[in-house]
């Protein structure tokens, strides 16, 4: 309680507050912004958070976060384009009611919605996160190595490509975490002599390659789409009925997005899905979905929302990332000297909840800026990718560099930029590859000490409970998917796998 | 010669990973041995090999699958595009803001923007603006060139 108290007084200096309220306008704008996303925004802003206090820096990205995943509604309800992957289900429902003249009305449900999921899962974040710190404190390296590979292992389901693609994406992460001074042994690995890989390579200019410069080579490939802006008369809140029609979907969405959030590296996109689909099911008129129906936006972006709040916990708790944009914000702490874990909440309790303050204030700010604003963020579609996408170049080389001042980190950015535009042409989602990135050192370090503990006894791993409970989970998340196919196949029935590519 | 032509389309990809980690696990051998007292669990190229490894068996999985649909042809801008960031990395060589400089007016040029003023605007004041924002703000001194000399003095 006394950490909650100080980490609010952290967050009331007016210097903070006003940087989370441009970091508001910042992130709605970004996610306004077709093609690009939070975590391409998080990515692209991580290098201008460098220099700020670590409080400030990680408010403003996990700001960047929660508005952004909100303002991929304006775009999905006004030009049928997602701003966000997690706003795509948004589509179905919001361009057809902004056709036939009610995109205020959308917005606003969004608007509502969004702020609502996000409010209630901010709420479970600071009551969960410092449980399950507590109840990782306790755990040994073997229990942590069996963790992370769990996380690992959820990232076979990211994204609407092939498992296998996601696992050797994944794979390829940890093998680049491997670059550098073994920190085990302090032995150099693939270095090939140059003195500034022995640190390893950054998190920063992969990030910023791989989302920022293989987007703009994916816009490349796609200048002919043609977006059609719907004009908006005025932005209203939705009326009582509105409310009566969809209070359950929104709280059964934001529950929803807040478990899918917690679970490792599955993000708001496959909330946002599962919010979806869970209100048509549970719908009166479920055959008005796709057609306009407000309940389908309500399910759409509270889960989506509620996915943000939810991602931070194993994030903040664990070290593990809930999501694509939780993986950058745990590249921001790390950059900042800052170890997620159990100990972040007994040693820094006070700079978590100054993160879950900021974060619970900008699902309030962006509710008020999402409805005035939205006429104008709105405008932000017209910015023609021709000058926009120039414009992130310029600030992709400049943030990549501007880390550790290294020219090898601006050709680092260029050659995941590229490789990541390959990887996603040939069904490759970048994500795994920045997890795996991110996680790849914690695996080995852990598993390095897993062996000293069990005097290199490896099947010893699977005589600790809390070790193999997460090695089952591991095996459930990555033969549970094929075994269900082939059961429902046996049985006749459509496995259901309607994924989006997720990059939230 | 369809035929052959088919296999190689559908395996080329699998394949490549597969020879891309083989080699890597090879280089992994010329890894420094330590002690067994200093080695902490495991060597150095453990890890990494393990990891090689686990990526070829998934490409081989991978070539066992069905097929995924190949990917539509390149666009030009997309080539081109590339093409434009080699001669960045060129250009970085004389100068880093001159080549964003150049860069980015080129690209918005072949994206379709024929105005002269945006052209401008994104190839000159953008940078230079970027330039003063990381300069003078956050204090980052970038490398010296024909441009930033001048600045630097």
């Amino acid at each position: 309680m006394e950490a909650a108290l100080s980490g609010l007084a952290a967050l009331a200096e007016p210097g903070l507050l006003l940087l989370v309220l441009a970091a508001t306008l910042g992130g709605v704008i970004i996610g306004a912004l077709p093609g690009l996303n939070a975590t391409t925004g998080a990515a692209l802003l991580l290098p201008f958070t460098l220099t700020m206090d670590p409080v400030a820096a990680i408010a403003v990205l996990a700001t960047i976060y929660c508005s952004a995943t909100f303002a991929g509604a304006i775009t999905a309800i006004l030009i049928n384009t997602p701003g966000t992957s997690a706003s795509a289900a948004t589509c179905l429902d919001g361009y057809p009611m902004a056709q036939r003249g009610e995109a205020g009305r959308a917005l606003g449900m969004a608007a509502v919605s969004s702020t609502i999921g996000g409010i209630v899962s901010v709420i479970c974040l600071m009551l969960a996160a410092p449980l399950l710190a507590r109840a990782a404190y306790n755990f040994a390296p073997p229990e942590y190595f069996a963790l992370t590979l769990f996380g690992l292992s959820m990232l076979a389901s990211i994204g609407d490509g092939n498992p296998l693609k996601n696992l050797i994406s994944g794979a390829f992460g940890i093998l680049l975490a491997t670059v550098g001074i073994d920190l085990l042994t302090d032995v150099e690995r693939f270095t090939f002599g140059m003195s500034e890989l022995t640190t390893g390579i950054g998190f920063v200019p992969v990030m910023i390659g791989i989302f920022g410069i293989s987007e703009l080579l994916l816009q490349s490939n796609a200048l002919d789409a043609v977006r059609e802006r719907i004009a908006m008369k005025t932005i209203r809140l939705p009326s009582r009925e509105d409310y009566r029609k969809t209070w359950k979907t929104i709280a059964r969405s934001s529950g929803i997005g807040t478990f899918i959030g917690i679970l490792p590296a599955e993000g708001a996109t496959v909330a946002s899905m599962i919010g979806y689909n869970e209100a048509k099911r549970w719908s009166k008129t479920p055959e008005e979905f796709g057609k306009g129906a407000i309940e389908g936006i309500a399910g759409s972006e509270a889960a989506n929302n509620a996915a943000t709040g939810g991602a931070m916990v194993p994030t903040l708790a664990l070290g593990i990332p809930g999501s694509p944009t939780a993986a950058v914000i745990l590249a921001g702490l790390m950059v900042h000297g800052l170890r997620p874990g159990p100990a972040m909440f007994t040693e820094q309790a006070e700079f978590a909840f100054a993160i879950f303050w900021s974060m619970m204030l900008v699902n309030v700010l962006f509710f008020g800026i999402g409805l005035a604003g939205a006429r104008i963020f709105a405008r932000v579609t017209l910015i023609p990718t021709r000058v926009l996408w120039p414009c992130v170049f310029v600030f992709s080389v400049v943030g990549a560099y501007s880390l550790d001042q290294s020219m090898l980190d601006v050709w680092i950015a260029l050659a995941a930029g590229v490789i990541g535009f390959f990887m996603r042409r040939y069904g490759f989602s970048v994500v795994p590859l920045a997890i795996g990135l991110i996680l790849g050192e914690m695996l080995e370090t852990r598993l390095g000490q897993s062996m000293v503990m069990l005097d290199e006894k490896w099947w010893l791993l699977f005589t600790r409970p809390l070790a193999l409970f997460f090695f089952v989970l591991t095996a459930v998340a990555l033969f549970g998917p094929p075994i269900w196919r082939t059961a429902s196949k046996f049985a006749g029935r459509p496995a259901n796998s309607g994924r989006k590519n997720d990059q939230n | 010669m369809k035929a052959a032509r088919d296999i190689a389309s559908r395996y080329w990809l699998p394949a490549g990973i597969a020879a891309f980690c083989a080699a890597v696990f090879w280089s992994a051998n010329y890894f420094e041995r330590v002690p067994p007292i200093l080695k902490r669990g495991i060597q150095p190229s453990d890890f990494p090999q393990l990891v090689c490894g686990l990526i070829i068996f998934l490409s081989l999985l991978l070539a066992l699958g069905k097929e995924a649909p190949r990917p539509k042809p390149l666009a030009r801008e997309a080539m081109l595009s590339m093409a434009l960031m080699a001669g960045f990395v060129a250009a970085a060589a004389v100068d880093l803001f001159l080549a964003l400089g150049i860069f980015a007016a080129s690209l918005s040029a072949l994206w379709g923007e024929r105005r002269a003023g945006v052209l401008l605007g994104v190839g000159v004041a953008l940078p230079a603006c970027v330039f003063l924002l990381f300069d003078q703000v956050f204090r980052i001194r970038f490398p010296r060139g024909v441009l930033t000399s001048i600045w630097y003095g």
